[in-house]
């Protein structure tokens, strides 16, 4: 997934599964692997938060929708203004 | 006591000289008692500001064990653009981040005989270096809600006075910052010698915790 911040563009590798009926997930970008957190799936819409702390400290929530093998959607750091997220099934 | 003004690449030249003049005057004002230095992580050698290319010499390394201030400035440079292409002042800022100015940091806001101080984006580069979680602080207002993001109580006040972290907003607060570092340090007599000399007087009140329910 490709995501825009004040510092420029991130590529972040993402992980959701299954443990016991319960998703969780975590996202993988430049040097660590975060949890995410309050995960909610409605129909093909999918929201999280993250906390990221490379390449920068940063809060982000997430809003997006699930097409098949592609996502498109946004995030938002704080109470900065959203920005378009994409990005592809691995 | 000793302050130390940390420069790093594309900092912002009134950020530093602000805080610069006012403490080197305060300094004489308490007969020497008061040493200031520009200083970097990497030790001495000419720093390039963000603005037309102007230069300081910093002459020391940054020293976290001296006791007194430690003063982070912001950086000057492009506000709008694409941060994939253009160093904006987010991206130059970030870069702070990444020097070994943080580890250097984190001694000194470790050290009970240090006041971390920053003016305009200074306290941005700390929080997107992760060290100001959950404190309260100001930045320059272009970057209050870059602030918000990285888990910083954000306050609006030109001078915020969070204990041993004392931020200020943009530019022309360092001098407001300094004042108030002056006053709490030496005394208001200090601070007032100092605002006659240079003919200006602080604005605004300076926050502190104090009577805050949180």
């Amino acid at each position: 997934m490709a995501i825009k911040t004040p510092i420029g563009s991130l590529q972040i590798l993402y992980t959701f599964t299954e443990d016991g009926g319960t998703l969780v997930g975590s996202a993988t970008g430049r040097g660590e692997t975060v949890p995410l957190r309050d995960i909610r799936v409605a129909g093909q819409r999918t929201t999280w938060k993250q906390s990221v702390t490379k390449p920068m400290r940063l809060n982000l929530d997430f809003d997006v929708i699930v097409d098949g093998d592609r996502l498109t959607g946004y995030s938002k750091a704080g109470r900065l203004p959203r920005s378009t997220v994409t990005g592809v099934r691995r | 006591m000793h302050a130390q003004i940390v420069l790093f690449d594309g900092f912002d030249p009134l950020d530093v000289i602000g805080p610069f003049e006012v403490l080197a005057a305060g300094g004489e004002t308490v007969g020497g008692e008061l040493t200031v230095e520009l200083v970097t992580a990497e030790g001495p050698r000419p720093v390039v500001s963000g603005t037309l290319g102007l230069a300081l010499n910093a002459t020391a390394k940054l020293d976290p064990s001296k006791p007194g201030f430690v003063i982070v400035p912001g950086a000057s440079g492009p506000i709008e653009g694409d941060p994939d292409e253009v160093d904006t002042i987010p991206v130059l800022l970030a870069r702070f981040g990444e020097t070994a100015a943080v580890p250097l940091m984190r001694k000194a806001f470790d050290n009970p005989d240090i006041i971390v101080a920053t003016v305009c984006g200074g306290s941005l580069a700390l929080a997107m270096a992760g060290l100001l979680e959950g404190r309260n602080a100001i930045t320059h207002h272009l970057g209050k809600d870059v602030l918000d993001a990285t888990g910083v109580n954000v306050v609006d006040a030109r001078v915020v006075d969070d204990g041993d972290l004392v931020t200020a907003g943009g530019v022309t607060s360092g001098l407001d910052l300094a004042l108030h570092l002056l006053e709490r340090t030496y005394g208001p007599r200090v601070a007032i010698a100092v605002e006659r000399l240079f003919e200006y007087e602080r604005r605004g009140t300076v926050w502190t915790p104090e009577g805050d329910d949180e």
